[in-house]
């Protein structure tokens, strides 16, 4: 165990190998040094949280465990104590109702934080988003809400941006639309947040492309790993082509499926389509139109047609 | 590749819209309209074939004072041509002439929207004014100020938009979900522009100098992502323009027409079918 005063370098590190990271067993309570397994820091205290939470049906009430772990990074930090709901006689007072009903004020200054977290998770919960977009979400909230540059708008708009723009930002973006479905604002609200807080923390988010969006509405029609790799093919293809000028990627990508699905054999309609992208039939229809004409060139090279290019549908 | 560009004063177009002719021609000929603003303004044109570009002023809107309190009630049961909504608080009152639409206040402060020219503007504030006076105010005209002037102008070719936007990062913005253009943010005539992909631009700006300067700004960006225009695209141009025309002597869509065009090209003669507009 070194203990140097460089500033460079961890407190404590291998000798033979002091760039090495250190791994933690948690269970022996060890430091390991990763090159060569020396065991560097020993009896090392676990300061995690309680891992183990027993399901009965008093869950959270169980005094003798230390709860669950706290949120330093977005919440005060105020280490305040709650004062739990009592059991035995001595916590009811003569007419049956509970003393010390102090549980309001646990931390008025984050209420909004925790209400917004909260949202932000069921709202994640309902179109089966990954944790690490709900915390990068979260994170974004909790800039935004200390930046206080958009105080007046309703925390919930706020939260519903704030979860779009954190899809956006790990390369997973969903459309406005599919926001709107969980949330209760309106799509227009939902845009002016989102402008605003882009502004607010002065970042950019990448265009939104084609392909982005493929896999989930292709597995949501049920269409084959084929036709799904065909309309991502058309679509890029499209785009690259420049036969679109001006339509959103989201509706060249639900001409690019229709395409792709008409000429396999499992076909789809417009409306269809329409449902599961957000878009109505009759822009499917428009970015269509424009798309046909090229057809021979958008297909990819190895694709089976069943119906082929010449008995696509014209509409 | 800069425009030079100059202004001539203001033609009046056959469909009724003003535009100034932005040429980038040294010719100076006098205007024979009064309202003109004759600015030259030139920079340096590298090759021979500078293009002409419209700019077509929409929407002037100006905001001023009568430094006197109006009771709005008695201009509501008065006046003529008034609106009263009384959940905002003002009048909402419009004008034949130049055509606009003014909004009053209790305190006496009056914004004025939809003149097609600062000049214009001014008329008809003070026709405004004029009106209240008439109706018993004692009114003065008090710092009359141009707030925001729209215009709007199309390129002679269509845009790149999602190369356009990717280059220009810190000021545009592109959200296809949201909004088909790009808004383009200027700061030094500061404007706020609406690219579109078909090569229109829309232009908000405090003046119309500063439209006219966010434009020649942004030519030479602009320029860059051109892309040419295809005959199916000015067929469609086309299309829209006279569809805009036909709309106020048809009540209905002729479909006929629109395939007869799309197989015979630009037919303008023959499809006067007893229309009294002229083409121009």
């Amino acid at each position: 165990m070194s203990n140097s005063s460089r500033f460079e370098t961890n407190k404590i590190c291998c000798y033979a190998h002091p760039d090495a990271p250190l791994i933690e067993d948690y269970r022996a309570g060890d430091q390991i040094c990763s090159e060569c397994g020396l065991v560097v820091g020993d009896r090392v205290i676990d300061v995690g949280s309680e891992w183990r939470t027993f399901s009965n049906e008093k869950a959270g009430n169980d005094p003798s465990r230390v709860g669950g772990p706290e949120n330093p990074l977005l919440n005060g930090s105020d280490l305040s104590t709650m004062i739990g709901p009592g059991r035995g006689d001595a916590s009811f007072d003569s007419f049956g109702v509970s003393k010390y009903q102090n549980r309001r004020t646990m931390s008025s200054s984050d209420r909004a934080l925790i209400n917004a977290f909260r949202e932000i998770n069921s709202m994640a919960d309902r179109i089966n988003l990954p944790k690490t977009i709900v915390d990068r979400a979260n994170n974004l909230f909790k800039q935004v809400h200390d930046g206080k540059n958009l105080k007046g708008r309703a925390n919930d708009a706020i939260a519903s941006a704030c979860l779009y723009i954190a899809c956006r930002q790990e390369g997973v973006p969903r459309t406005f639309k599919e926001i709107c479905a969980v949330s209760k604002i309106s799509k227009k609200e939902i845009g002016r947040c989102f402008k605003l807080i882009l502004k607010a923390l002065e970042t950019s988010v990448d265009l939104i492309t084609t392909g982005d969006f493929m896999s989930r509405f292709c597995s949501n029609l049920g269409l084959p790993n084929m036709v799904q790799r065909a309309a991502t093919h058309i679509a890029r293809k499209a785009v690259e082509l420049d036969i679109v000028p001006g339509r959103s990627p989201i509706s060249v990508a639900a001409a690019a499926i229709y395409m792709a699905s008409q000429a396999s054999e499992d076909k789809r309609s417009q409306k269809e389509i329409g449902d599961i992208a957000g878009v109505a039939d009759v822009t499917i229809r428009q970015s269509y139109k424009l798309m046909y004409p090229h057809a021979v060139k958008l297909f990819p090279e190895d694709f089976k047609f069943a119906t082929p290019i010449d008995q696509l549908p014209q509409m | 590749m800069a425009t030079a560009i100059q202004e001539n004063g203001i033609n009046s177009l056959s469909n009724g819209n003003l535009s100034h002719k932005v040429d980038e021609q040294n010719s100076s000929s006098p205007s024979e309209q009064s309202e003109s603003i004759v600015k030259s303004e030139e920079t340096t044109a590298d090759n021979s074939e500078t293009p002409e570009i419209d700019i077509v002023i929409n929407n002037v809107v100006c905001s001023f004072s009568v430094r006197c309190h109006l009771n709005l009630r008695q201009i509501a049961l008065h006046g003529s041509n008034v609106e009263y909504r009384r959940e905002n608080g003002m009048i909402t009152m419009k004008l034949r002439k130049p055509y606009t639409t003014a909004s009053m206040w209790s305190s006496g402060k009056i914004t004025c929207t939809g003149a097609t020219s600062e000049p214009q503007a001014k008329v008809a504030a003070r026709r405004y004014a004029r009106c209240l006076q008439k109706l018993g105010f004692k009114t003065k005209f008090n710092n009359f100020r141009v707030v925001n002037v729209l215009g709007t102008c199309s390129m002679p070719f269509a845009i790149k938009i999602t190369a356009f936007s990717e280059r220009f990062k810190e000021h545009a913005e592109y959200e296809p979900e949201l909004h088909p253009g790009v808004t383009y943010k200027l700061y030094n005539p500061k404007a706020t522009l609406k690219i579109f992909s078909t090569g229109s631009i829309t232009v908000t700006a405090p003046s119309v100098a500063d439209v006219q300067a966010a434009i020649e700004h942004i030519f030479p960006l602009v320029y860059e992502f051109r892309k040419e225009r295809t005959k199916e695209d000015i067929l469609a141009l086309q299309l829209k323009q006279r569809g805009v025309k036909r709309k106020r002597s048809f009540t209905h869509i002729d479909i006929e027409e629109q395939d007869y065009e799309e197989h015979f090209g630009d037919t303008s003669d023959e499809e006067n079918y007893g229309s009294d507009e002229s083409w121009d």
